[in-house]
């Protein structure tokens, strides 16, 4: 009886043992760290968008001016977003934020003034 | 002490006080005035001093080399993707910076390959002793550092030009002797191909000047748009915008890069390029 007590510790022990030793590998195999912050999934979202709206500054000419109010709209509802990040990302982000912005922004009124000089004509 | 020996007394005395006054009147006037700049050697054209805090860290202040990066990548992935400013000293690069991966660091993370090799680390969080002669890679100012490019074996085999790094960087791309890549894997964010604007050309106000014709086509491969709209040129139509030579060497609109990195301005020929009908 007393041999089957202490065979089931042992037992109890070794696989508690064991459990701890698997969930810690597993912790410390897991995927290489970046240097910079861990991105959380709110962050991820912000970069999707930046990504999206950022990524058709080849296309600018060819927007209708509602589509360029719109990309300028993204960008300003992205701002805020970029600001809330750590300093380095928000230097990068926000630099990146305001040139695509302007750029929209420049060929809207580009347009606009377009739209006028024909509505005169 | 005699007459003459007086009034030679009061003579040198003059001459003292009145080098005196000229040095005190010469001094910043000339320094207002400035002396002629000397022009850059071929392997100095568009180097960039970086020092914003290197010398509150005790460390030299950075020597950015343009020719070598530009050979690598377009402008627009360095001075848009990853953000770097147009003017020296724009961008406040920070170790911290570097370190998260960001500007430098985001090619010299001691992971990236070029030419067959690692591209060293830029700045990490903790640095050792050991890590002096990697700090001095880039902090290198006033210091003789042994390079991994050596600036006349490069150039050896590319085209040349009069001025600026004394190449034609355009013809060596299109030789295809370099390769500068448009992007960088996990900054550039995947854009549709670039819809190239039409070549144009522009009229000088001076008289029997030659008619400048502005590559669309390079300006825009190398730059994308929103590096030049609207930061540099604020009009985004032709004709929407003045330029004087006298802004432009002052380093206002196309100023901004060719009176530091692209060919120089002494370079007349390379934009006022439209033959002259006789």
């Amino acid at each position: 009886m007393l041999f089957n007590a202490k065979f089931k510790t042992t037992i109890i022990t070794v696989l508690l043992f064991l459990g701890l030793a698997v969930f810690c590998g597993v912790r410390a195999m897991g995927a290489p760290q970046s240097s910079a912050a861990p991105a959380s999934p709110a962050q991820e979202t912000w970069r999707k968008e930046f990504d999206d709206v950022c990524g058709k500054t080849q296309d600018a000419m060819s927007f209708s001016p509602e589509e360029l109010t719109e990309l300028i709209r993204r960008c300003d509802s992205l701002r805020p977003q970029i600001e809330k990040l750590d300093e380095s990302r928000k230097k990068v982000y926000l630099g990146r934020l305001r040139r695509c912005r302007g750029l929209y922004a420049y060929v809207l009124d580009e347009k606009k003034v377009d739209e006028k000089k024909k509505e005169k004509k | 002490m005699n007459k003459f020996s007086m009034s030679e007394f009061s003579m040198n005395k003059r001459i003292f006080v009145a080098l005196a006054v000229m040095l005190v009147v010469c001094g910043p006037a000339s320094s207002q005035t400035g002396v002629k700049k000397r022009r850059p050697l071929p392997y100095e054209y568009g180097r960039v001093i970086i020092r914003n805090y290197s010398e509150k860290a005790d460390l030299a202040p950075v020597v950015f080399e343009h020719w070598i990066h530009r050979s690598k990548f377009t402008c627009r992935v360095c001075h848009v993707d990853i953000g770097f400013a147009m003017k020296a000293g724009g961008t406040d690069i920070t170790a911290a910076d570097n370190a998260r991966g960001y500007y430098c660091g985001a090619c010299h993370n001691g992971k990236m390959a070029a030419d067959g090799k690692t591209v060293f680390q830029s700045c990490s969080k903790k640095a050792t002793a050991e890590d002096a002669k990697r700090c001095e890679r880039c902090h290198s100012y006033g210091l003789k550092v042994a390079s991994d490019y050596d600036f006349f074996q490069f150039s050896e085999p590319l085209p040349k030009e009069r001025f600026g790094n004394g190449l034609d960087w355009e013809k060596a791309e299109e030789l295809g002797l370099i390769k500068p890549s448009a992007s960088l894997e996990g900054v550039t964010i995947k854009r549709n191909p670039l819809v190239v604007q039409k070549d144009f050309m522009l009229n000088p106000k001076v008289a029997a000047m030659p008619d400048i014709i502005f590559s669309h086509t390079k300006h825009t491969v190398w730059n994308g748009c929103e590096l030049c709209h609207p930061e540099i040129f604020v009009g985004v139509k032709k004709g929407t915008s003045h330029y004087s030579m006298v802004e432009i060497t002052e380093g206002k609109s196309c100023g901004v890069c060719h009176t530091t990195v692209a060919f120089p301005l002494a370079d007349c020929q390379r934009c006022h390029s439209k033959p002259v009908q006789p």
